[in-house]
């Protein structure tokens, strides 16, 4: 007796689908860039209650960091790629990642209101901290408090995010995402304008 | 095996109700003491159920004795830190008994911050007879008292006390992965993701740190401890293993700080079997020393690798757990199935090796003979007695009858957490909130 038949067989034809990927430069890049999609998503989903686990925060960040040098690398494919990112090139996969986590650090600091509310007015979509420290001081913050933490956010302004969150309705999802999948999207889209300065 | 392997069968098992799962009966560690007599495992409502196993009944003198309910209590409580405001869950991590010194026995138990050291006493008699106390315990009334008499021990039925000993608490700024009991009998260490601290079992307020790999910038972190343990033999020996899937032995008598290895072992990357989730795969989930004290055996998550502590380059043994998962690593980083961490276990010879699997499937390795087997512990294909049949997972082509295709396993049905009895071929396998304890048939009847 097989006692494990848990899945029809349709639900198993689509995932195969997943596994044959077409590895012409277009596949390769729309592969990076679904396990890229996964990757923020897991960061993004990963905050809760509970301080999360070092040791898959650490993985997925370095597999992030392998799929941007991936993604750098990889020569531009022929035919815009269907999926997840319509990556313009201003909009860098560097300040993707930045923003969203910045997105995770306002939410994890709203216990602590920022030490410089009136952060300097410089251009926002410049300078933007690299977003590998972000990512893992965004970690220590969880864990440990470390102080420093706060030095490098202080040329980020939250104030617009955390004061007027009414004042600017979130925009339906334009063409930097158009595959919405489970993130909160119009939040995080609305944190990137602003980063965006747009 | 040495044994048949279809010769298995159910000794007991100990089955919750199937269709009432609650996060918290979920067991998330099991261990046997160092004479395979009782059996740990905690959960993750921070309960700790112990078993014991039967003697022998006269009447029946070839079975074996079966293991049974011995004490159950709460060791951990959720807790929570305000200072980050975090959640601390009550989960049990790990679980590791004391060698038994007197009638008490005494186990570790942590969390992901703080351990606890728990006596489990048993009495089978009461004092009677007090001066001063009447029976409820409560002081009489002194003119009542004349005479004075000897209070004296009556039988009562047995009782099993378990009493908290020592609290080991603000020693770790990260999770608590493992913890092990050194072989001097006095000291213990913990590991968490970043640091492996060294305690007396006697004194709690402080702890030695013996291995930091924290950077001065967390920036610069790409690698965690994973696991640690003891060498069974050597006091000063110890191993940890990383995210990165490498191993290090370290010397306490080097340094007071080992965070210079003695021995690094490394098994360099296979450049045909490269993807993205290279280093996911290779991190290391559990590493277990043999008893004899002259093999390290590792879990990363596609096979179990056995290292000689004189080879640093390889390991000497590699066994393929779930290949056929490796054209699945993409879904199954999606479903975060690829951060599960699968523990391994020797048998007490160190001829056979043991490790989970999903689909409620756990395999064994032969070393000797080289045969490994996929049996399943699961409560529809097996009743108490039963003889557990072999699996087969078949990856495209002929299929038998009985065999499962992989895109049918059931992966949220996953065994990570195994045991081994110290000495006799009983196995304790941790089916989600199911304990299945299996015993050779051969064994059983060779006594």
């Amino acid at each position: 007796m097989v006692g494990g038949l848990k899945r029809k067989h349709t639900d198993l034809e689509e995932e195969e689908e997943d596994e044959k990927w077409n590895w012409g430069p277009a596949g390769l890049r729309s592969y990076q860039q679904a396990l890229l999609r996964i990757s923020l998503d897991k960061v993004q989903r990963s905050l809760g209650p509970r301080a999360p686990s070092l040791r898959r925060h650490v993985l997925i960040h370095n597999t992030l960091q392998q799929l941007q040098a991936a993604l750098c690398l990889a020569p531009a494919p022929v035919l815009p790629p269907e999926p997840l990112f319509l990556g313009e090139e201003d909009f860098s996969l560097s300040a993707t990642i930045g923003s969203i986590l910045r997105e995770l650090e306002t939410s994890m600091d709203e216990t602590e209101p920022p030490q410089n509310p009136v952060a300097p007015p410089g251009p926002q979509n410049e300078g933007l901290p690299q977003p590998d420290p972000v990512f893992l001081e965004a970690l220590s913050s969880r864990y440990l408090g470390d102080s420093g933490l706060d030095d490098f956010f202080l040329d980020i302004d939250t104030s617009a995010v955390e004061k007027e969150p009414a004042l600017a309705p979130p925009e339906p999802p334009h063409s930097l995402f158009c595959a919405p999948g489970s993130w909160e999207w119009n939040e995080l889209d609305h944190i990137m304008e602003i980063i965006l300065g747009s | 095996m040495g044994e048949d392997t279809d010769t298995r069968k159910i000794n007991h098992s100990f089955l919750r109700d199937h269709s009432y799962v609650t996060e918290a009966d979920i067991i998330s560690t099991v261990e046997f003491n160092h004479t395979g007599e009782l059996l740990a495992t905690g959960d993750k409502g921070g309960r700790v159920v112990i078993f014991q196993r039967e003697p022998e009944s006269k009447n029946a003198p070839h079975s074996q004795g079966e293991y049974d309910v011995y004490s159950t209590f709460q060791s951990h409580e959720p807790e929570f830190d305000y200072l980050k405001s975090l959640e601390i869950e009550e989960k049990i991590n790990k679980i590791k008994w004391l060698p038994q010194q007197n009638a008490a026995h005494s186990l570790l138990s942590t969390n992901d911050k703080t351990i606890k050291l728990w006596k489990i006493t048993e009495r089978d008699k009461r004092p009677e007879g007090y001066n001063l106390k009447d029976e409820e315990g409560k002081l009489k009334d002194l003119s009542t008292v004349t005479s004075l008499q000897v209070p004296v021990l009556k039988p009562m039925d047995l009782m099993v006390e378990v009493s908290p000993r020592r609290v080991f608490a603000n020693g770790h700024t990260y999770h608590i992965n493992s913890i092990s009991v050194n072989s001097d009998c006095e000291t213990y260490m913990s590991a968490d993701d970043l640091r492996i601290n060294l305690w007396h079992l006697a004194i709690t307020d402080r702890s030695f740190n013996i291995v930091d790999i924290k950077p001065a910038n967390m920036e610069d972190l790409t690698e965690v401890i994973t696991a640690s343990e003891f060498h069974p033999h050597h006091c000063n020996l110890f191993v940890y293993s990383s995210s990165k899937g490498s191993l290090r032995l370290c010397d306490m008598r080097a340094a007071a700080l080992c965070d210079k290895h003695s021995k690094l072992f490394e098994e360099p990357e296979d450049p045909s079997n490269r993807s993205f989730f290279s280093e996911i795969i290779s991190s290391v989930s559990d590493v277990k020393f043999s008893h004899s004290g002259r093999y390290m055996l590792t879990r990363d998550y596609l096979t179990v690798k056995v290292w000689d502590l004189n080879m640093e380059a390889r390991p000497i043994e590699t066994y393929q757990v779930h290949d056929y998962l490796r054209s699945k690593l993409c879904s199954l980083y999606e479903n975060d199935c690829i951060f599960d961490k699968f523990e391994c276990a020797w048998n007490g010879s160190d001829s056979v090796i043991m490790t989970g699997a999903y689909n409620n499937f756990f395999r064994m390795f032969d070393r000797n003979t080289k045969r490994d087997v996929t049996l399943e512990a699961s409560r529809e294909s097996s009743k108490p007695r039963a003889v557990l049949k072999p699996r087969r997972v078949c990856v495209g082509g002929k299929r038998r009858r009985d065999d499962i295709s992989v895109d049918s396993l059931d992966f949220t049905k996953k065994i990570l957490h195994t045991a081994w009895h110290p000495a006799e071929n009983i196995i304790a396998i941790a089916a989600t909130n199911n304990l299945y304890i299996f015993q050779d048939k051969v064994n059983s009847e060779m006594h």
